[in-house]
């Protein structure tokens, strides 16, 4: 395989994580979500996009709509869901994500369940060779990531981000002090939803098919290994941790295709990564870049003060 | 459902959701394929196989990451992705190590009709071994000092740490037993149907919908859930087939109540079952 | 404002068969220094939990301004007026003090989400009279110096100093305060009392639970006295402190 065209494959990809870790950092990194079922809404805004893409309509609303689609379902399961703690969330979250696959597997009349969709690619003009194509769309995936990645930013490190970090850090003090921990939790949970859906829309998008099989446990564990790789509330740590993992993995797909090696090497990555989990939990679990502090107003007039002083 | 009575035990203890639990079922199930096929000692021998094994996979787990990790502070989601982390070393290994293509016992279960249903031998073993299994169980925590000791640490660390029982060892013989019997019926599942690493995974979350309903950490709720869980799809399935939909829903009825248990009524059944 | 601020009916709170809280009534009066006292698990810190929200009486009623609040969720008790404070500090660990303080401001508009984003001029502003606010109290408190620190890396009396300055960032109507002099040295413990005998000369009321008699009784209007979930006795710390039931609660613990 050409290998500019891989390169620019993994980008993509890069691109589309990084979407999805974004928006998981924010739930759990920022607000103390543990929300295990990350993928199910990454499956929402694929099939949705894919549905109304084959409804005709123009691929800018598509996302927009997916995303939508995707954060109205969130805060839905949100509002009985969030009441629990921590691993009971996990747990279901987890089953939500699979009950969904189940759903789409089952129903054939919805979205053409095991024999999946495909998807026609969006950005297309005459005579667009196989590489232009490819870097239209990785023009499209960035520019979502910026769109997303600056939102992120914008709402951690405001107030309002400053209210989720006290939420996640002790719960029943942030209600003792007026936040609603219901009101905030849903709301990052929608917000989360939302963002992994934009991922899944684009993800729809570049591969050109999806069926239930692509939408396993396995997508969620990955993006949280990218959050915490990188770095939990840190979203620059979440783009590196991204970025990390999928070379990671990729890494692990090119020693099988180039190198002889007497075992698959696809277990030996799961094998290592899997070490490399246990290993950073146990002695980094802060991951590679730690929080920052909220970043506002509120510090000039601190300095203003200092220097007074 | 000795799957999730093992799991009980161990969640009730440590307080956290285990996903390597599937994994301490694929190796059960391998250590007996290994035993029994490859070494040729036969299906008897391949029970001590998994128990051992398995129980001593939970045990290493324990002591090697979860320990030190709670040690450290850990939070649940920490232990969580642990487990999920250990799940992919162990799963992977056993993967490279056996391959991946789904291997069969070379034992033939006879099959024989009770009523309408076509029941197969497998399934009558598994029941007696549930029931002898379930039985040894109950002897265990209720006659056996060690037992007792599982059921007051379970209820209440604190009070158990004070009245002069050692933790430590509860904790672990908990994981050695809960992994061991994993083991076991990792080993029927294989028996039953086919081995291959994912094993462990098909039977995961309806193994946690199983713990869950009959409450956490509670021996005689998970065998009664498992009874109740078994029952509705079985019945779920007849009726799915006459509504015209799907059997692939056989799978979401188990999550199904997994959350409504969780939503509802988080403790499950343990009030139910006084004493315990 | 005159009147009962404050007025606890006749409540009660069991764990499991043990009454934590038994049958209390208590009422504190606007602009007063009310203070609680009782042995280690008489149910002074479960009353409060209850006051606030945190926990359910079984029996009983909370009012605050004559309104019911013993329903309330605590965020709703806080924008009723109400200011919480933990004996243990419950602070934001991993955040600022500054941050710790800011949060604790009231209708801050910068908490909705539709203000962080899009009308930031609005809240910027606040966000820099808040900033002005918190450190002057923290000047007070002399942890001016942490400001910009992780809450988890002060010491344990800063940690308790933060938490009353959290407190008093509140603005409360009525303070609710569990042990604020405890673990820190005597002349602070003084100091802590003398501010809070200041802020309640400006309109704040305050309900204590103190360890500290000597302190309580200079600085209390009135006080109740609990044990094994009762209230024992009540009155002027004076009288109290004198009395013989009052003698009998503490000479029984020891």
């Amino acid at each position: 395989m050409d290998p500019l065209i891989y390169i620019l494959d993994i980008i993509v990809f890069i691109g589309i994580f990084a979407i999805v870790a974004l928006s998981l950092n924010l739930e759990y990194g920022f607000t103390g979500l543990g929300n295990f079922g990350k993928v199910a809404f990454f499956l929402i805004g694929a099939y949705t996009y894919a549905l109304l893409i084959e409804a005709g309509i123009h691929f800018i609303p598509c996302i927009i709509i997916a995303a939508l689609v995707a954060g109205l379902i969130g805060s839905l399961i949100s509002l009985p869901a969030l009441r629990l703690r921590e691993d009971y969330l996990a747990i279901v979250t987890l089953a939500f994500g699979e009950i969904i696959r189940i759903v789409v597997k089952a129903e054939h009349g919805l979205a053409y369940g095991v024999w999946g969709m495909t998807v026609p690619p969006a950005i297309f003009w005459q005579g667009a060779s196989f590489r232009m194509t490819l870097v239209a769309h990785i023009g499209l995936v960035f520019v979502c990531l910026l769109v997303c990645f600056i939102f992120v930013q914008l709402v951690t490190n405001s107030p309002y981000g400053r209210v989720i970090r006290a939420i996640r850090e002790d719960e029943v003090a942030a209600a003792t002090f007026g936040k609603s921990r219901l009101k905030y939790k849903a709301q990052v949970f929608a917000m989360g939803s939302a963002i992994a859906g934009i991922g899944g829309a684009l993800f729809a998008q570049y591969i050109g098919f999806i069926e239930p099989y692509m939408f396993m446990p396995m997508l969620t564990f990955t993006v949280w290994i990218m959050v915490l790789v990188g770095g939990p509330a840190n979203n620059w740590g979440t783009l590196v941790g991204a970025t990390l993992v999928q070379l990671f993995s990729r890494g692990a797909k090119i020693m099988k295709d180039y190198l002889v090696v007497p075992f698959d090497p696809t277990d030996l990555q799961y094998i290592l990564l899997g070490l490399l989990i246990i290993f950073i939990l146990l002695y980094r679990p802060g991951g590679i870049f730690k929080e920052r502090p909220v970043k506002t107003k509120a510090l000039e007039r601190v300095s203003q003060w200092k220097e007074r002083s | 459902m000795i799957s999730a009575v093992a799991l009980t035990l161990i969640y009730g203890l440590s307080r956290f959701p285990n996903f390597a639990h599937a994994e301490f079922m694929a190796l059960g199930a391998y250590m007996g394929y290994f035993v029994a096929e490859q070494l040729g000692l036969g299906f008897p021998s391949s029970f001590v196989a998994a128990f051992l094994a398995s129980g001593a996979l939970g045990v290493i787990s324990y002591k090697a990451v979860f320990q030190p990790l709670a040690n450290r502070g850990a939070t649940i989601i920490h232990l969580m992705i642990a487990s999920i982390a250990l799940g992919f070393v162990v799963r992977h290994s056993i993967g490279a190590i056996w391959n991946w293509a789904p291997l069969s016992f070379s034992l033939a279960w006879s099959s024989f009709d009770v009523g309408m249903v076509r029941v197969s031998g497998i399934w009558l073993w598994l029941i007696l071994a549930a029931l002898v299994l379930g039985g040894i169980m109950h002897l265990v925590l209720v006659r056996t000092k060690i037992g007792k000791a599982i059921r007051a640490t379970s209820g209440n660390p604190e009070l158990a740490l004070s009245s002069g029982i050692n933790i430590n060892r509860v904790t672990l013989t908990t994981w050695f037993i809960g992994a061991a019997l994993a083991g076991i019926a990792g080993l029927f599942r294989a028996a039953g149907t086919r081995l291959s690493p994912l094993l462990g995974w098909d039977i995961l979350l309806p193994t946690f919908a199983v713990t869950i309903l009959g409450g956490i950490g509670s021996f005689y709720g998970a065998i009664g859930a498992a009874f109740i869980i078994g029952l509705v799809e079985n019945v779920g399935v007849v009726i799915l087939a006459r509504l015209g939909l799907s059997t692939e829903y056989r799978m979401a009825i188990a999550f199904v109540i997994l959350i409504l248990t969780l939503l509802i009524r988080p403790q499950g059944l343990t009030r139910l079952f006084r004493g315990t | 404002m005159e009147g009962t601020l404050l007025k606890i009916e006749d409540i009660t709170k069991s764990f499991g068969g043990l009454h934590a809280v038994d049958g209390v009534s208590i009422d504190v009066n606007a602009e007063s220094i009310v203070g609680l006292v009782g042995p280690n698990g008489s149910g002074k810190t479960t009353l409060f939990n209850v006051i606030f929200g945190l926990q359910k009486a079984d029996h009983g009623h909370v009012y605050f301004n004559n309104k019911r609040i013993d329903h309330l969720a605590p965020h709703r008790v806080f924008t009723r007026g109400m200011v919480n404070s933990f004996q243990f500090p419950r602070l934001f660990y991993q955040l600022t003090t500054l941050d710790n303080m800011l949060l604790a401001a009231r209708g801050h508009r910068g908490d909705s989400l539709i203000n962080s984003l899009f009308l930031r001029k609005g809240w910027q502003y606040q966000e820099d009279e808040l900033t002005q606010k918190a450190l002057e109290i923290l000047e007070l408190l002399e942890l001016a110096h942490l400001t910009l620190a992780p809450a988890g890396e002060l010491s344990g009396g800063q940690r308790k100093l933060l938490e009353i300055g959290r407190a008093l960032m509140a603005d409360p109507v009525l303070l609710l305060l569990d042990e604020p002099a405890a673990g820190v040295n005597p002349v602070l413990g003084r100091k802590i009392f003398e501010k809070i005998e200041h802020f309640r000369q400006r309109g704040m009321s305050f309900f204590i639970i103190e360890h500290r008699l000597e302190i309580l009784t200079e600085f209390a209007d009135w006080i109740y006295v609990m044990d094994k979930g009762k209230v024992v006795i009540e009155g002027e710390p004076e009288k109290v402190v004198n009395s013989p039931v009052f003698y009998n609660v503490y000479m029984g613990e020891r």
